[in-house]
C-alpha cells in the first residue's frame, strides 16, 4: 500500500507539514516587504485560481469524475458576492454564500448524470457553463450581456484582498487534505478505481460523487466570489466563459491530478504562464495549453509532481548504485 | 400561424435531421468500439468546413465535390492521428480520465490552430443554390438545404452498407457489442479500432463541410454543434446507429419548433435544456428505452 493510507509517526508528519507551513509564513509576510501592486495581484490571481483548482481536484482528481464546466460555478459565486455586496452584506458575508450558491447548482448537473454510467456526466459539464452564460446573458437585474459593476464604499485596499485570497487558499488545501484522509475521502477514491467494488463495501457512489460535486463547487463558488470583489466589473463571458472552465481544468492536470499539491503547484505554474502568455502571445494561448495538456497525458500523466517523483527516483537509483560497502 | 407555415418548419426540420445525423454518427461509432467521448469532433467539424471552403476557393471545386473529397481527406487524418496519439487512446471498456483529457486537448489545439490561419472572422461558402428555393405551392423548401440533406443520406446510407455487407462493418458491429468474444473469433482489435476512428473523423470532416453550405462559420463553429451530438447520441443510447437517427430527428424537431415559443436569444440553451431532460426521462436513450419495453414483454 502506499505511504498515504499508513499513517506516519508524529515526528515525520511534523517534518512533512513544515516546508508547506514555512511557504505560507513567507506568503503572509510578503506585503511587508512594498510588493510592486502588479506582482501582488498575479499573487492575488494565482491563490484564486488554486481555490478553484484544489476544488475540482477534490471531484476531478480523488472522485475521478472529469468535469469540463466549472466556471458554472466560479460564475454563479462571483455574481452571488456581487449582487450581495450591491445589497449592502458585509463581503466576507458574501463568500460563503456564493459557496453555497454554487454548491446548491452542482446539484443539477449533478442529480441526473451521476446515477448513470457512462461518460454522461463530462458530457453534461460541456453544455451547462454554456447554458447559464445564455440564461445569465439574458438575466435583466444583473445588466445581462454588458455586465455588472460593484459599488463598495470603501477605498480599494489590495493588501485585503491578497490576505483574503492567501486565506481561500489555504482553506481550500485544509478541506482538500481532511478530505485525503477521511473516510469520505478514501470512499471517493474507491469510486475511481472500482465503483463497483465500492459499492459493495458499502460505499454509496451515487451520494459520494454529489458531495464531492457540491463541495468542489462551494471552494470554486467562493473563489468566483473573491475575484468579483477585487474585479469590482464582471461579465457573463468574462466569468462564465469556455476559457474560465479550460484554466480550472488545466491547473490540476499541469500540477498532478489526485494529489494534494499537484493543484496548488499547477495553480502557481497557471498563474504565471497566464501573465506571461496571454500579454505576449493572446492568440495562442489556448494553442499552447491543449498542446500541454495532450503532452502531459501522453507522458507524464502525473503533471509537475510526477515529474518530480520521477527525477528523485533517478537520483536514488544512482545513489544507490554508486554505494560501495566499506 | 396557418397550415402550411407549420408544414414548412416540419420540412426544414427533416431536412436539418439528416445533416445532424452524418454529424453525430462518427461519434457513435467511435464511442462505440473505443468508449472514446471524442471531444476533439467539434474541431474536426471545423476543419471540415474550412476543408470544403478552402478546395472550393482555391481549385474552384463545387463545394458538394470537396465534401466528397472531405470524406477520405479526413479518414486518412484520423488514422494518423489514432496514430499519432497512440496509448492515449486505448480500446477501453468506459471512457477513461486520460482519453476525455487528451481529446480536450486536441480539440483547443484545433481551435486556435484554426485561428491562427483563418482568423476570427465569420466566413461563408455561397453558391447559386444558397437562397434557391424549390416552390410547390404554398411550400417552399430551400434548395441547399435539400442538397445537403441527400448527401448526408447517401453517406448514411453508404456507411450502412460497410456496416452490413463488409468484413470491417462486422467487425466494427462485433466490437460495439462484445471486445473480448471479438479476440476469440479473431478480429484485429487495434486495426479496426484504427479505422473506426478514421471513419469517425471522416464523417465529422463531411458533415463539418456539410454544415458549412448552411451556415457561416468560425474556428470555433463547432462547438455549438459538439454539444448537439452529444445530444443526439445520449439521446439514441450512445453506442445504436439507429438510436442516432430517432435522435437526430428529435433534436431537430425541438429545435425547430422551439423558436415558437423560446426567445431567440435563449437558443443556444435549448440544446443542453433537452440533453438534462433526456437523461431525467430517458436514461439509455431510445435504444435502452427499447430494449427495456422488449424485455418487459418478453419476461
Amino acid at each position: 500500500m502506499s505511504a498515504e493510507t499508513q499513517r506516519p509517526g508524529f515526528a515525520l508528519q511534523a517534518v512533512r507539514a513544515l516546508p508547506p507551513l514555512v511557504l505560507l509564513g513567507f506568503l503572509a509576510a510578503l506585503p511587508l516587504f512594498n510588493l510592486g501592486a502588479n506582482s501582488v495581484k498575479v499573487l492575488f490571481l494565482t491563490f484564486v485560481s488554486i481555490a478553484a483548482s484544489v476544488g475540482w481536484n477534490i471531484l476531478g482528481g480523488f472522485a475521478g469524475q472529469v468535469s469540463f464546466g466549472f466556471a458554472v460555478f466560479y460564475g454563479l459565486g462571483a455574481y452571488t458576492t456581487a449582487v450581495g455586496i450591491n445589497e449592502g452584506l458585509s463581503p466576507y458575508l458574501t463568500y460563503p454564500l456564493a459557496a453555497a450558491v454554487a454548491a446548491v447548482a452542482s446539484l443539477l448537473v449533478g442529480l441526473p448524470t451521476f446515477r448513470l454510467r457512462g461518460p454522461y456526466f463530462a458530457i453534461a459539464t460541456i453544455g451547462v457553463s454554456e447554458a447559464t452564460r445564455v440564461i445569465m446573458s439574458n438575466l435583466e437585474f444583473t445588466g445581462g450581456a454588458s455586465g455588472y459593476r460593484i459599488t463598495e464604499h470603501v477605498p480599494f485596499r489590495q493588501t485585503e484582498h491578497y490576505y483574503t485570497g492567501l486565506a481561500l487558499a489555504t482553506v481550500a488545501v485544509l478541506i482538500s487534505i481532511a478530505v485525503r484522509r477521511s473516510r469520505f475521502g478514501l470512499g471517493l477514491r474507491a469510486i475511481r478505481d472500482d465503483q463497483d467494488a465500492a459499492a459493495d463495501t458499502g460505499v454509496n457512489p451515487y451520494a459520494y460523487k454529489l458531495a464531492a460535486h457540491a463541495l468542489a463547487a462551494a471552494l470554486t463558488g467562493a473563489a468566483g466570489g473573491v475575484y468579483a470583489r477585487y474585479a469590482a466589473f464582471i461579465d457573463p463571458e468574462g466569468v462564465f466563459g469556455f476559457q474560465r472552465s479550460v484554466g480550472i481544468l488545466l491547473m490540476p492536470v499541469i500540477g498532478g491530478v489526485n494529489t494534494i499539491w499537484g493543484p496548488v503547484i499547477g495553480g502557481g505554474v497557471y498563474g504565471v504562464i497566464e501573465e506571461e502568455l496571454v500579454a505576449r502571445f493572446p492568440q495562442i494561448h489556448l494553442l499552447l495549453y491543449g498542446a500541454l495538456v495532450m503532452l502531459i497525458i501522453l507522458f507524464e500523466p502525473g503533471g509537475v509532481l510526477g515529474l518530480l517523483q520521477r527525477a528523485r527516483r533517478l537520483v536514488l537509483r544512482r545513489r544507490v548504485a554508486s554505494w560501495q560497502p566499506s | 400561424m396557418t397550415a402550411s407555415d407549420y408544414l414548412n418548419l416540419l420540412i426544414s426540420a427533416l431536412l436539418l435531421a439528416g445533416t445532424y445525423a452524418a454529424m453525430a454518427v462518427g461519434m457513435t461509432v467511435i464511442y462505440g468500439v473505443m468508449k472514446i467521448v471524442n471531444l476533439a469532433h467539434a474541431g474536426f467539424l471545423m476543419l471540415g468546413a474550412y476543408f470544403v471552403y478552402e478546395v472550393h476557393e482555391r481549385a474552384g471545386l463545387h463545394p458538394l465535390a470537396a465534401a466528397v473529397l472531405a470524406f477520405p481527406f479526413f479518414y486518412g487524418l484520423g488514422v494518423v492521428v489514432h496514430w499519432a496519439l497512440g496509448r492515449g487512446v486505448p480500446v477501453s471498456d468506459t471512457p477513461t480520465l486520460a482519453s476525455l483529457l487528451l481529446m480536450f486537448g486536441l480539440w483547443l489545439v484545433l481551435q486556435n490552430v484554426g485561428y491562427l490561419v483563418w482568423g476570427t472572422s465569420d466566413r461563408s461558402i455561397l453558391t447559386p443554390m444558397t437562397f434557391a428555393t424549390i416552390r410547390f405551392g404554398e411550400i417552399t423548401i430551400p434548395k441547399i438545404g435539400l442538397v445537403v440533406f441527400a448527401s448526408a443520406v447517401v453517406s448514411l446510407a453508404a456507411l450502412e452498407f460497410v456496416l452490413h455487407k463488409t468484413w470491417f462493418g462486422r467487425s466494427i458491429r462485433a466490437l460495439i457489442q462484445n471486445r473480448y468474444s471479438c479476440r476469440i473469433v479473431g478480429i484485429n482489435v487495434e486495426r479496426t479500432a484504427r479505422l473506426t476512428f478514421g471513419l469517425g473523423i471522416a464523417f465529422a470532416g463531411t458533415a463539418g463541410g456539410l454544415l458549412a453550405l448552411l451556415y457561416p462559420f468560425s474556428p470555433d463553429f463547432g462547438r455549438p454543434f459538439l454539444l448537439r451530438s452529444f445530444v443526439i447520441i445520449v439521446l439514441g443510447g450512445l453506442e445504436s446507429f439507429s438510436g442516432v437517427f430517432v435522435g437526430s430527428l428529435i433534436l431537430a424537431l425541438v429545435e425547430t419548433f422551439s423558436i415558437l415559443i423560446v426567445p431567440s436569444s435563449y437558443q443556444p440553451a435549448i440544446s443542453f435544456g433537452l440533453l438534462v431532460v433526456a437523461l431525467i426521462v430517458l436514461p439509455g436513450g431510445v435504444a435502452g428505452f427499447v430494449a427495456r419495453k422488449r424485455s418487459r414483454r418478453a419476461g
